[in-house]
């Protein structure tokens, strides 16, 4: 027998070593925002991603974890609020899991303080007949807010073992551990509907004593949804954002790698060791004009790198502090027109570090409609981190009305297209109910671990595309390609849009990565061949202009071909007129920043 | 709900189903008959906490859930500590 679990017998003394097929299989299941990643990361070592709102997870991660004498293969899944009725993609993700023969037992993770939540899951789980062991996390909060759970009550209610625990802390992971080898199908009584039997059994095993929570924590709860504070807390979070991102990471960091570490040394060094290269051509490969070092190395770890680092600090500690949910209050009107519901605000603000990963948590949404409206605007108008940083270093410097106009007019692009959206396509939007994770201060070690995977990610996916690139660009430029290319673009790149011809080479480099075109346009801007109305005009192009290659083998990979390809082209159209419109606007006017 | 105010206390009575699943939804989020609610704030979007659970929604989900305000708050601790 592969899984001596699955008959629901008595639990007894285990011998330390069994003969099975292939490894037991756990899967990680639970509600969403409850600790599943972090119990992951504690009993794998692997770490996946954790952050203080529903949704962080929506694809599955596995690993392999030692338990007893055992290795074991645990799988996280996405949250999961309900297994029947209408489920979003990414509960049908974990539906699939559970339900079929990918997992030999569950673990059902709990937020110790909504046990009733965490019960219409189990009596939903034991459906499936399946070995369950309840994990009630977060017993910290739960006891800080005077909620008792009778744990031990409760385990022999369900016939299941459950265990207390602070994932966080690693408190509990032996006893749940331990716990395995006695899971059993819960026992639940089928006969009531499942809200009503988790109603009354939480209420036997838990009770309630209202204690208030610290005054900071309940004042900047308050503070940060009502509207009166709300807003100028939001322009207060967006303009430290700026001072972070975009002066000390755009600006001082960018500007001390830049012409400090890679002007004054590393390139003067590898010219002068590329100097005895025999070979003109191969010199140049190396350090001319698209040079792999002077050209790709500089753009990736001098502009690019700082930018990104100081990026995925701030957006590390909003995603942890539980903030980014309490924006879908202010923004559900505005979504809503657009045939979304506040919840769209996630992915969109995720737009804001990557489109490719954000493209992905679209899957939370509930409609179809919902997920091509979101992944469009994302591929629309939503720059990422590399590009937003860039924008800022680049009309940051030129006034503050150019980085106004910019993000006004993609503001508005966005707009326009999600409204229209809204009433061509067909289908419908969902209604918007959302919870609201609490307001915590972020742990500084998760942060750090988030940010140097975020760092190392980049490192691997964006340099080799940097470098990849910059060759493709200096072998079109030998064979006399990007000449030609140039001179085809320059009705629209100079005529159209106003801008030198040589910008044709950065749309090139745009779409292989949006950092590496905005990157371009930085070094342009710096060494003085773009005006400040050139600027605005190729950023917005840039931003609105198609998504990079790895962004749209996503939406391939959720939305289909077709539907890429449909994209794709209206983007750029969009891209192009309104870059031409804003041109010549701008001449008439005599706009001159 | 959409009638209360913030601070205001009560017990959902019903919620009315909209045929693609708004019930269950909020059912999964907690929102049930007999569950405690308490109304946070009403503007720009309805808040309000559910048991143990911060919400969001908007008003034509909070039209929908119907809330008994009459039973005092005492009652139903008293009720609720009863074996």
């Amino acid at each position: 027998m592969s899984c001596p679990y699955a008959a629901g017998r008595e639990p007894e003394e285990q011998p330390l070593l069994k003969l099975r097929a292939r490894p037991l299989r756990i899967a990680l299941v639970g509600n969403p925002n409850v600790g599943k990643s972090v119990v992951f990361g504690r009993l794998t070592g692997r770490y996946a991603t954790v952050s203080n709102y529903p949704g962080t997870t929506v694809a599955v991660t596995r690993g392999r974890a030692l338990v007893g004498a055992e290795v074991c293969d645990v799988i996280d899944t996405p949250g999961v609020n309900t297994f029947e009725g209408a489920i979003s993609e990414d509960e049908h993700i974990t539906r699939v899991i559970v339900a079929n023969g990918q997992s030999d037992l569950i673990v059902q993770l709990a937020d110790a303080r909504n046990l009733r939540r965490a019960l219409v899951i189990t009596s939903q789980l034991a459906a499936f007949q399946k070995p369950v062991v309840l994990v009630l996390n977060m017993m910290d909060e739960a006891r800080s807010r005077g909620v008792h759970v009778n744990a031990a009550g409760l385990a022999r209610e369900l016939g299941i073992p459950v265990v207390e625990m602070v994932a966080t802390e690693g408190r509990g992971l032996p006893e749940l551990r331990a716990a395995l080898s006695a899971a059993t199908v819960p026992a639940v009584d089928t006969t009531q509907p499942a809200t009503r039997w988790a109603h009354e059994t939480t209420q036997r095993f838990r009770s309630i004593r209202r204690r208030s929570l610290g005054r900071f924590q309940e004042w900047i709860g308050r503070a940060v949804r009502e509207p009166a504070t709300g807003l100028p807390l939001l322009a207060l979070v967006l303009y430290v954002s700026y001072l972070f991102v975009g002066v000390l990471g755009a600006q001082t960091l960018v500007g001390l790698i830049e012409d400090g570490l890679f002007g004054g040394l590393i390139n003067p060094w590898a010219t002068s060791l590329a100097s005895h290269l025999p070979w003109a051509p191969v010199r140049d490969f190396f350090v001319g004009e698209y040079g792999l070092v002077t050209m790709g190395l500089t753009y990736a770890l001098a502009i690019v790198l700082p930018v990104v680092t100081t990026f995925f600090l701030v957006f590390g500690f909003l995603e942890d502090s539980g903030y980014l949910p309490r924006l879908a209050i202010f923004s559900d009107r505005l979504f809503r027109a657009m045939g979304l519901n506040g919840k769209a605000v996630l992915p969109m603000v995720l737009g804001l570090g990557c489109d490719t990963m954000a493209t992905m948590t679209t899957r939370i949404l509930h409609t179809p409609k919902e997920r091509l409206i979101a992944v469009l605007l994302l591929a629309l108008g939503v720059p990422c981190s590399a590009q937003l940083a860039t924008i800022m270093g680049i009309l940051g410097g030129i006034s503050f009305a150019a980085l106004a106009t910019l993000f006004g007019v993609v503001l508005t692009q966005m707009l326009v297209v999600g409204f229209l959206a809204a009433r061509v396509l067909p289908g419908d939007r969902s209604e918007f109910a959302l919870e609201l994770p609490p307001m915590r201060l972020p742990q500084w070690r998760n942060l750090l671990t988030k940010t140097v995977l975020r760092i190392r990610w980049y490192l691997g996916e964006a340099v080799p595309l940097f470098l990849i690139g910059t060759a493709l660009l200096f072998a079109l430029d030998r064979v006399g390609a990007l000449v030609v290319f140039a001179r085809t673009a320059e009705p629209v790149v100079s005529g159209w849009l106003g801008l030198p011809a040589t910008a044709a080479d950065v749309f090139v480099m745009g779409f292989l990565r949006r950092d590496y075109g905005a990157a371009g346009l930085f070094e342009m801007a710096r060494s003085g061949a773009l005006t400040g109305v050139q600027s605005v005009v190729a950023l917005t192009v840039m931003t609105l202009f198609v998504p990079c290659i790895a962004n749209l083998l996503m939406i391939v990979k959720e939305r289909g071909a077709r539907t890429a390809l449909w994209i794709l082209g209206f983007v750029t159209a969009i891209a192009v007129l309104t870059g031409t419109v804003l041109n010549h606007a701008f001449r008439i006017l005599g706009v001159t920043f | 709900m959409s009638h209360l105010h913030a601070g205001d206390e009560g017990i959902v009575a019903h919620v009315v189903p909209d045929g693609r699943g708004r019930a269950d939804r909020l059912a999964a989020l907690g929102v049930t008959p007999g569950a405690r609610i308490v109304v946070r704030q009403t503007f720009p979007g309805l808040v309000f906490e559910c048991d143990q659970t911060e919400l969001a929604v908007e008003r034509m989900v909070a039209c929908a859930i119907l809330v008994d305000t009459t039973i005092h708050y005492e009652q139903i601790i008293q009720t609720r500590s009863e074996p």
